[in-house]
């Protein structure tokens, strides 16, 4: 078994939970925020939220997937922690760019909304 | 015996694919209902059989995307690896997977368009209604 295959093999499962265990949250905290959008309509809020979460699930899971076909040989046990390190921490910073990208423009929603009131 | 690896890529790739998009597109239409209800103003039978029909639209453009990316095209003196068998699977699967969280995005966006598109028109209707006194 060579270092790259033992490299996917520990990649992936960490890359999953991480991306599922955020989704999750996610998807429970930010309901609130979406039922103030949609004017507390619940059962439509709760569609909404089931496709942002599968999307959201689509595109991470998918682009975690995707970067393994980019991945450097490796040769040493060294440079195999230094690999997943690096691609772990780029995709972790990419998820967090992304979150708080989202609460700005959940605050922005919110606050035009208000105006408008 | 170099062939067989892809073959056995085509086995892992096909279940995987086809098993996605009917799960997301079953999602999506299922959570889908409200808004056609919504942008057929309450219309259910127009809007279910809309609703149905756009399904088997996602589930043909879906599959149909899957089955012409599926070639395999690897040559190499020394034969197949099970690594670089992983790699080029992996570029597939996951490249697929964002195209179909794009494919659901927009999906959605046309939902909230369509959504908003009624309701305008529905206050537009109803405006001159109010002001009319006769």
């Amino acid at each position: 078994m060579s270092y790259n295959i033992l490299s996917y093999s520990i990649y992936i499962p960490v890359i999953c939970f991480i991306t599922v265990k955020i989704g999750w949250l996610f998807y429970k905290h930010g309901e609130i925020f979406l039922l103030n959008i949609f004017e507390y309509n619940k059962t439509l809020v709760n569609s909404v939220n089931n496709l942002l979460l599968i999307g959201y699930y689509l595109v991470n899971l998918g682009y975690a997937i995707f970067t393994i076909a980019y991945w450097e040989h490796i040769e040493s046990i060294n440079q195999l922690i230094n690999t997943l390190s690096t691609t772990l921490g780029r995709i972790i910073i990419l998820l967090a760019v992304l979150h708080y990208n989202n609460i700005l423009i959940l605050t922005y929603i919110i606050k035009s909304k208000s105006l408008k009131q | 015996m170099e062939n067989s690896k892809i073959i056995i890529g085509y086995l892992i790739y096909l279940p995987i694919v086809v098993s996605l998009t009917i799960y997301v597109s079953k999602m999506l239409f299922k959570n889908g209902r409200l808004f056609m209800i919504d942008i057929f103003k309450g219309k259910e039978d127009i809007a279910l059989a809309t609703n149905k029909l756009f399904e088997i639209g996602f589930y043909l453009i879906n599959i149909g995307w899957a089955m012409l990316i599926l070639k395999i095209s690897y040559y190499s003196t020394s034969g197949m690896s099970y690594q670089s068998l992983i790699e080029i699977l992996s570029k597939k699967i996951g490249g697929f997977s964002i195209y179909l969280g794009v494919m659901l995005f927009i999906n959605l966006f046309f939902f909230f368009r369509g959504r908003s598109k009624s309701r305008q028109s529905l206050k537009l209707t109803t405006k001159p209604q109010l002001k009319t006194p006769k």
